[in-house]
């Protein structure tokens, strides 16, 4: 008990164990798991990712003016939710060509705020993609 | 896993034949949706300090029939048993409606007639 | 008149983590009969898992049951759809599924154990054991990349390999969580507020363990011989040193000390684990879709966690029933408060570790 009470004493002249936090920036570690990366150009557009993804947060959806690039035969884009992303990285598993095309990064998303349009415009690809299948 | 087929009527019988409390546990009472209105319904049990023995007795039923209480057996089937009614919206004896589900929840979510 | 008045605790209440009603009908100050309600966070994940996720996805939809037991969730679930395939994974990545089983068992006791000192009143031994808690936090963020959602474990293996220095920071920061529970093993057995206090409260009889099934740390502190990780064969955790514990006099304090010792026994199975572990792959890819039915159990934080899964040769999945520890201990819950004082009722809800959004699923 005594122990105690002397612990209890010294932590008064200790430096807390929270930091300073929107003065400080968080720290991440390298292999946090954050944002998925795509790399257009390397993309050969096999739609393995968007399969493997649990929660649907990747799409490829059809658009009038589709990237260029020899393997989109079908004039797809990429979209990405990263508010719907579990950040588990099993898309950058099943991707072929890892690190070029779909990779992880340690960068947490932006706050989004209304006019992004998050769910909105998110609803919208995926009834597009509906209709397309 | 040992499956024990049991007949609705005799189940109570089999069970409490079958049971001592000493060497076995429930697991838990299991609900299995068949057809539209047709169910298997499962008491799962484990032996205690043994290598992986676990029996399931099973009984497959209508949803309008009424499944027999173990309660005064094993009371703490009682959570299951109810879990089952809202479930599946089968009659348990002595088992009241509204451990998970509300009025205005999706009712009997895991038969195969939710509504 | 009426002799008896009734008191609500919850559904929101300050020494409640998460939404639980208890109605005590009280004669005086002692509880004479129990009614509880544990459905407010019912999210109808086992509808999910049948209707809106194919097989390899639900392995990350179950480890949201419940933020503290997640990776027994997701090995469970993966165990049971293993088993349906009848692959055979890796010895290095069933050593690396027990580490994070265990280091997550660790931070969960921790976390019972302060919650107990807070409704003890111990405000001071609650900042204490959060703080050391973030040891144990880091190194499964850097083991897994995450604090909480671990998303470690995959079908077929586990998704990231260890590296030497990995290794070593678990190695460093279990030593030190290892010096500071043994202080706290001195708190809990010595300090008035933490041990005399708690002595004879909330007891359960043996006989009563027997009867009302319980499981856990609530039986075990009741000296019933209950661990799942004595009763499975699937991972070896004979191998790495697991020793069951248990103790006989049932109460608050007893609970207290038996998951000390437990936490005690998974750093020495973790450091065990890093000194031996194997080499090989980590990754084995299993083929063809799940087809029967099986029966998995685990030994998670708070008790035996059961999940049957039954496949029909397809994605989807005919049935996935999650049995939880709190759920199937609930009885136990109810049978104890009787007969205790209304006034001691948060702290042996404490003690008992109550995970609702568990339960709840």
């Amino acid at each position: 008990m005594f122990t105690s009470f002397a612990k209890a004493f010294t932590n008064l002249f200790k430096k807390p164990q929270t930091i300073d936090y929107p003065l400080t920036p968080i720290v991440k570690d390298r292999d946090y798991r954050g944002l998925i990366g795509y790399g257009e150009e390397a993309c050969i557009y096999c739609l393995k990712c968007e399969k493997a993804c649990p929660p649907g947060a990747i799409l490829f959806v059809p658009v009038e003016n589709p990237p260029e690039n020899k393997q989109n035969k079908k004039g797809l884009k990429y979209h990405y939710n990263p508010y719907l992303c579990i950040y588990c990285s099993e898309c950058v598993r099943a991707c072929p060509k890892p690190d070029e095309a779909l990779w992880q990064s340690n960068k947490k998303p932006e706050v989004a705020v209304m006019d992004d349009r998050v769910n909105e415009g998110w609803f919208e690809l995926e009834k597009l993609k509906k209709q397309n299948d | 896993m040992k499956k024990i087929k049991v007949s609705l009527e005799s189940v109570r019988d089999e069970i409490k034949s079958f049971y001592d409390y000493k060497q076995w546990h429930l697991l838990t009472l299991n609900g299995l949706a068949l057809a539209e209105n047709k169910m298997e319904v499962q008491w799962i049990f484990s032996k205690y300090e043994a290598m992986d023995e676990i029996v399931v007795y099973y009984t497959e039923i209508e949803n309008t029939e009424t499944i027999p209480s173990i309660v005064d057996m094993i009371p703490s089937a009682i959570i299951s048993q109810r879990e089952i009614v809202d479930m599946f919206g089968v009659k348990v004896d002595g088992s009241e409606k509204g451990l998970y589900l509300d009025e205005d929840s999706m009712q009997r979510p895991l038969s195969g007639c939710s509504i | 008149m009426k002799k008896t008045i009734n008191i609500p605790l919850g559904s929101q209440h300050i020494s409640l983590l998460e939404p639980v009603r208890f109605k005590f009908e009280c004669e005086n100050e002692k509880i004479i009969s129990v009614d509880s309600d544990v459905g407010f966070v019912h999210r109808g994940i086992e509808r999910a898992c049948t209707t809106k996720f194919k097989f390899d996805a639900i392995g990350y939809v179950v480890a949201r049951v419940c933020g503290l037991c997640a990776i027994t969730h997701s090995l469970s679930y993966t165990a049971a759809i293993e088993k349906l395939l009848g692959g055979e994974i890796t010895k290095k990545a069933k050593y690396l599924r027990i580490l994070l089983l265990e280091l997550d068992r660790v931070h969960s006791h921790m976390l019972c154990l302060s919650h107990t000192c807070e409704n003890a009143g111990f405000e001071a031994m609650f900042m204490r054991i959060m703080g050391d808690r973030e040891l144990v936090m880091e190194i499964q963020e850097l083991l897994t990349g995450n604090r909480v959602q671990f998303d470690y474990i995959n079908i077929g293996g586990v998704n990231r390999d260890i590296s030497s220095e990995v290794a070593q920071k678990i190695v460093n920061n279990l030593y030190e969580v290892k010096q500071r529970v043994l202080g706290y093993m001195d708190e809990f057995t010595n300090n008035w507020s933490l041990s005399l206090k708690f002595k004879t409260i909330g007891a359960l009889s043996l006989d009563d363990a027997y009867r009302l099934n319980a499981i856990g740390p609530l039986a075990r502190a009741s000296g019933l011989n209950i661990d799942v990780r004595n009763e499975i064969g699937y991972l070896p955790f004979s191998e790495v040193g697991f020793v069951m514990q248990t103790h006989s006099e049932g109460d608050i304090n007893a609970r207290n000390i038996v998951r000390l010792n437990e936490i005690l026994n998974s750093i020495l199975m973790c450091e065990n684990i890093l000194s031996g572990l194997p080499e090989g792959e980590i990754f084995t890819k299993l083929k063809g879709k799940p087809n029967g039915e099986a029966v998995v159990r685990f030994e998670a934080p708070r008790g035996e966690l059961m999940y049957y899964v039954k496949g029909n040769g397809s994605a989807m999945l005919d049935r996935v029933r999650i049995k939880t520890p709190t759920f199937a201990s609930i009885p136990a819950f109810s049978h104890i408060f009787v007969g205790e004082n209304y006034a001691d009722a948060p702290a042996i809800l404490a003690s008992f570790d109550p995970c609702l959004s568990c339960t709840a699923k």
